[in-house]
């Protein structure tokens, strides 16, 4: 393999901090976009990708037709609970404070029905048989499944940033974002917006849980922690841009991987400092106008 | 969102019936210290020790409060300064025992934390704030479970002595005196504060930013420095956790105990004391009334969370700002 030079344990962690970087954006992209339409942060968000996981857990059984299933499942759900949050932050439109609790209490309602129902162990699953070897890259070991999924993932990013910058729909939401008062004067349904974003993003994070649960898998704390990672991505790229959340997500995922790697215990202090360094680069006067 | 944080106008000071209801607030606090005071002799020791537990909340509540009801920024991340405080307390009592020793190096330690990442919180305002305390908290959290001594498992202290001479306190109603003879001093230098023209000067970010800035004063510098002492205030809430459990673990600053700190902060709608009857009124709910619904307590707080989104709390607020702002 002319390659062989490329492949070391650290460029293998750093695809493994691809692929978690792109499962960072899938889930990140809809929070991003939720926050920049509807100006709702979704406390609920990490929880969508834990159903997700829960989801691929339960029905997944290592064969194809588990992992469809899955995937529909997942699309209903995520559907349902976009849609329910929509209608749960409806009536608090214009009261952030209030929505970031309603969501904060759905989140903790339902991290207690999971760990009711699904037990308070990890669980792990296994991906499809037909993916769940490896594959020798260079002399190292590789999970098949892992590159499949590097390779899904790349290609919802592209269709969401196709959706976002160059179809109607994505003019719409891009509208809504940049200018609300604005977009509704010039007769689009921004309420109608602000909910299909709201179900967009559910329906991403729970497709993600499912199609990521081989690699972060279901337990009762992974909502938070997906949470913050997918916070930690929208503030470092962005408040409602797809093509910041990109690149923050591929950064993110190989702090949490090679970084680790690299310098044990200092994950937190580079997200923390790349959050500072967001911030200050884009700061802007902060009520100049619009007192947020 | 500001607006449910503006303190109602205090026009009316000078009317008689105020002036009764100051005297009823008095008598009021009188009975409930009283109340407090006696407790240990009235309950049994789980009773006592969830108490001491509600007062460490208390204090992070007011800590929250500090930063939602007077500068109108809410935060989401106050328990990892708690976290700091409670290490700082534990990393010390290898050295000594003696607790207001460990209260003083936690509140600095929290203060000195809070100064540091506040340099990001206080960069943004309104619900990216929320955000990035968030952000921030969660961090400190994942750190604390690389760097602190025991990693995740968490590490135990013996406990503490309230003054010198005096023997450990083991018994769960002395423990509990400890705390709430901290947490009435806590109180009273919280309150003295909200009495400065600094409080003022949040209030003025919290009503109209813009303004404050007109006037002169850097707004972001007076954030970061209530930022700094609600840090200070939640590092020396970390002392008294470690008083009270005698153990400290990363999991003391997971999200929900920050979010039950805002929580109680917003029920409290901009009063201190509201704010610390609100925690106590959540732990009871998480932890007692979880306890007999068999372990569903977060459910019951995702509960009370949902009710105070949507239960129309602002209008019900002016009542219980307007007595603390002048009654005590």
């Amino acid at each position: 393999m002319g390659l062989s030079g490329l492949v070391n344990p650290y460029t293998i962690t750093a695809l493994d901090g691809v692929a978690y970087g792109l499962l960072l954006f899938v889930i990140a992209a809809g929070l991003t976009l939720i926050f920049g339409v509807a100006g709702v942060f979704s406390m609920a968000h990490g929880t969508l990708y834990l159903a997700g996981a829960y989801i691929a857990w339960q029905l997944a059984d290592g064969g194809w037709v588990g992992l469809g299933l899955a995937l529909a499942a997942a699309v209903l759900v995520g559907a349902v609970g976009g849609a329910g949050l929509a209608a749960a932050v409806r009536p608090l439109t214009d009261r952030p404070l209030d929505q970031v609790l309603a969501t904060l209490g759905v989140a903790y309602i339902a991290a207690d029905g999971f760990s009711t129902v699904f037990g308070a162990e990890p669980r792990s699953v296994d991906p499809p048989r037909a993916l769940a070897g490896s594959v020798s890259l260079g002399g190292y070991q590789y999970p098949v499944y892992r590159l499949g999924f590097i390779a899904v993932a790349a290609l919802i990013v592209v269709l969401l940033i196709w959706l976002v910058e160059r179809s109607r729909t994505g003019a719409v939401v891009r509208a809504v974002v940049a200018d609300p008062d604005m977009a509704e004067a010039t007769g689009l349904r921004t309420r109608r917006t602000r909910a299909a974003v709201l179900v967009g993003g559910g329906v991403l994070a729970v497709t993600a849980g499912v199609l990521g649960a081989p690699v972060i898998g279901p337990a009762p704390g992974v909502d938070a922690t997906i949470l913050v990672y997918s916070l930690i991505v929208c503030v470092v790229g962005g408040l409602g841009s797809i093509r910041g959340a990109l690149l923050a997500a591929l950064g993110v995922g190989q702090v949490l991987t090679l970084g680790v790697a690299l310098v044990p215990g200092a994950a937190a202090f580079v997200l923390a400092a790349a959050m500072l360094v967001a911030l200050t680069v884009r700061h802007r006067p902060s009520l100049a106008g619009r007192p947020a | 969102m500001t607006t449910t944080l503006t303190p109602p106008s205090t026009a009316t000071t000078e009317h008689r019936p105020v002036g009764r209801a100051v005297r009823l607030v008095r008598v009021a606090s009188g009975i409930v210290v009283a109340v407090a005071v006696a407790l240990p002799w009235m309950v049994n020791a789980y009773v006592v020790s969830l108490a001491a537990t509600a007062l460490v909340m208390a204090v992070l509540a007011m800590s929250a409060q500090l930063l939602v009801g007077l500068a109108g920024q809410p935060p989401l991340g106050q328990a990892a300064y708690l976290l700091v405080g409670a290490y700082t307390a534990a990393t010390l009592a290898t050295l000594t025992n003696l607790g207001p020793i460990h209260l003083l190096a936690a509140t600095t330690a929290g203060a000195i934390a809070a100064a540091v990442t506040g340099l990001l919180a206080v960069r943004v305002r309104a619900t990216t704030f929320l955000m990035v305390t968030f952000g921030v908290g969660e961090l400190v959290h994942a750190a604390a479970s690389q760097w602190v001594p025991g990693g995740s498992e968490g590490t135990h202290t013996p406990p503490v002595v309230a003054l010198p001479g005096l023997p450990p306190m083991v018994r769960p109603g002395w423990v509990y005196l400890y705390v709430l003879a901290c947490t009435l001093v806590i109180g009273a230098a919280v309150i003295v504060l909200t009495r400065t023209r600094f409080a003022l000067l949040l209030r003025g970010i919290a009503a109209h930013e813009p303004r404050v800035q007109a006037a002169g004063h850097h707004t972001s510098r007076l954030l970061l420095a209530a930022y700094t002492l609600a840090g200070a205030i939640a590092g020396a809430a970390g002392a008294l956790l470690v008083a009270v459990t005698r153990y400290v673990s990363p999991a003391d600053a997971a999200m929900g105990i920050s979010a039950i700190a805002l929580a109680a902060a917003l029920i409290g709608s901009g009063s201190m004391i509201g704010a610390c009857a609100a925690a106590i009124l959540l732990v009871a709910a998480r932890d007692w009334a979880g306890g007999l619904l068999s372990g569903h307590g977060s459910t019951l707080l995702g509960l009370s969370f949902l009710a105070l989104a949507y239960l129309p709390r602002h209008r019900l607020a002016g009542l219980f700002t307007r007595r603390d702002r002048e009654g005590t």
